[in-house]
């Protein structure tokens, strides 16, 4: 049997009185690629460190590519490559320094990689970052965490400050490695993007992972809450209620039964436009925080 | 690669500070004969009461040309100049080296990568000594030539001891900020701090009963003069069954900070 690329058992983390991460096990196996979401303030960013053995644990048991993080942190480093949450670029370096000295710090390099991120993203390396925005740090950030070749990749929020396009690059590129055998972890806000990519998903919330079980009946639930904008002095037609109104005017509502059912019955003309079955990770948010605060009942 | 870039980091800050030690020297120095002539016919700085003020003014003011102007030297060159100069220099240089990195969010990133803090410490750290403690020695050596100029002589020996005793200054304030800049996070914190400590120690330095016990007794003119004067030799500054090893003791203190930089980094958190 393989040894996982990451095994976890009963891991913890506080910070003072405040516990970030409780009794967290799970397992990725060597060239699985598992995704990471939950809200600010979940503990993600802080999991991500343990791997790394960039902050200590507070109990339970780690092994990042067969070592222990906290035992032998520069050995975990030197197999995985992170992309840390601030996007960690030097302002007074180019943006070609920036990249030497990032490659630096690693042996080996995959200049092909290195090549089809540098011609799709058309960084322009001998300016300063200082003068970048911040797509274009991420960019850079992104070129120098995924041009070195290791085995494990742990990436937090990859695809901040990118615009759809680059996204759909990254998404191709990521799957790249994957097929190249790669491990891959990776947190993001985008919940459709990190589904459609990852083999696996783990949803962190108030220091552990949700249930699966919970997290489908949220879902289920969700798919149940259709976001509605109406017609002018148009009602929200019967069989639906109201959950909440976002400053655009958009209504997010629950339907008795199916949602699309109750659509087809509302009078022609009522409803502008609709969006039905694809939940919102913040409206997941709620809903979870929502159920834990009754009780953890979706 | 972190040493090099570190040095990318504060050449210019380096450069600047040489010059300006230099342009601080160079006057002083070329205009020694006047400025001796001025100190040997005025009467009113003789009679000054603050008592290291009056020793200074003998010293600079005696019959021997020769001996006053190594007096002046101690005075000009190590007791205002590197005393100033090299350890603003120090601050300015240390302040950045780990709390800009914070600043800048670059922080994670460098802990992330697969080297030993204590190794990021280092490779941070010698570039700034050198950085900080090479001009001086240059300067000092320039100062050879100038003295030339002006038909006086002043010994190299002597130079190079007096020069490594300001540089274990320096170093320790170099120390010292680098360990504060690994603690606070903001660099306008360190410096305000280090700044403080500076402040207190050159008041405290100036009150009479309290300046033995003050950090830049370690660095005054009564240190220097004699060093330069060849009183004072290297079994005395390093050697403490000899004499007070007053560079030993910097030396000593740099160390302590850099141990507890290096503590303070092997916790930080990113």
């Amino acid at each position: 049997m393989n040894t996982p690329a990451i095994a976890a058992a009963g891991l913890a983390k506080a910070y003072g009185d405040k516990t970030v991460l409780r009794d967290l096990s799970f397992q990725v196996g060597a060239g699985e690629l598992l995704g990471l979401v939950g809200p600010n303030g979940a503990g993600k960013s802080t999991l991500l460190r343990l791997l790394l053995g960039l902050v200590p644990r507070a109990g339970g048991a780690l092994a990042v590519a067969g070592e222990d993080p906290a035992r032998r942190p520069l050995v975990v480093r030197q197999r995985c490559c992170y992309l840390p949450g601030e996007t960690g670029v030097y302002l007074q370096l180019t943006g070609k320094q920036f990249l030497d000295f990032a490659a630096g710090f690693y042996p080996r390099h995959d200049d092909a990689r290195r090549d089809r991120l540098l011609g799709q993203f058309e960084l322009p390396l001998r300016q300063k970052v200082r003068s970048y925005s911040a797509g274009m740090k991420q960019k850079l950030a992104l070129v120098a965490t995924l041009s070195p070749d290791v085995d494990l990749y742990v990436l937090d929020e990859p695809d901040r400050a990118l615009d759809a396009s680059v996204r759909f690059f990254l998404r191709d590129e990521l799957r790249r490695l994957q097929h190249d055998g790669k491990t891959i972890l990776l947190s993001s806000h985008h919940l459709g993007e990190v589904e459609s990519l990852a083999d696996r998903l783990e949803f962190l919330l108030d220091g552990g992972f949700v249930p699966a079980a919970r997290l489908l009946a949220a879902r289920a639930r969700l798919r149940q809450r259709p976001r509605v904008r109406l017609a002018p002095n148009a009602a929200l037609p019967p069989g639906a209620r109201e959950v909440r109104r976002e400053p655009d005017g958009t209504l997010v509502v629950e339907t008795d039964g199916d949602p699309m059912a109750w659509l087809r019955s509302s009078p022609v003309g009522a409803i502008d436009s609709a969006e039905v079955g694809i939940p919102r990770l913040e409206d997941l948010y709620a809903l979870l925080l929502q159920d834990a605060a009754n009780g953890g009942v979706a | 690669m972190i040493a090099g870039k570190t040095w990318r980091e504060i050449r210019w800050l380096c450069l600047a500070y040489l010059l300006v030690l230099e342009l601080l020297t160079v006057p002083v120095l070329l205009l020694w004969p006047d400025i001796y002539a001025d100190l040997q016919r005025a009467t009113l700085f003789k009679n000054v009461s603050v008592d290291f003020l009056k020793r200074i003014v003998e010293g600079v003011s005696g019959d021997n040309e020769q001996v006053a102007y190594l007096n002046w030297c101690a005075v000009m060159l190590f007791f205002r100049g590197t005393n100033l100069v090299a350890t603003a220099a120090a601050v300015l240089i240390g302040t950045g080296l780990f709390a800009r990195e914070r600043e800048n969010q670059t922080f994670e990133f460098l802990l992330s990568r697969p080297l030993g803090r204590g190794a990021i410490l280092w490779q941070k750290f010698w570039p700034s000594a050198l950085a900080v403690t090479v001009p001086i020695f240059v300067v000092s050596a320039t100062a050879i030539g100038w003295s030339h100029v002006i038909g006086l002589e002043l010994p190299l020996d002597r130079l190079m001891l007096a020069s490594t005793h300001a540089a274990a200054f320096a170093l320790l304030f170099l120390a010292a900020t680098t360990w504060l800049s690994v603690l606070l996070r903001v660099q306008a914190h360190v410096a305000a701090v280090i700044g403080a400590i500076a402040i207190l120690q050159i008041g405290l330095y100036l009150t009479q009963r309290i300046r033995p016990y003050t950090l830049f007794r370690l660095v005054d003119f009564e240190w220097y003069g004699p060093i330069l004067a060849g009183h004072v030799r290297a079994p005395q500054m390093f050697d403490p069954w000899q004499g007070p090893a007053h560079t030993t003791w910097l030396l000593l203190g740099a160390v302590v900070c850099y141990v507890l930089a290096w503590r303070a980094l092997r916790a930080a958190e990113p």
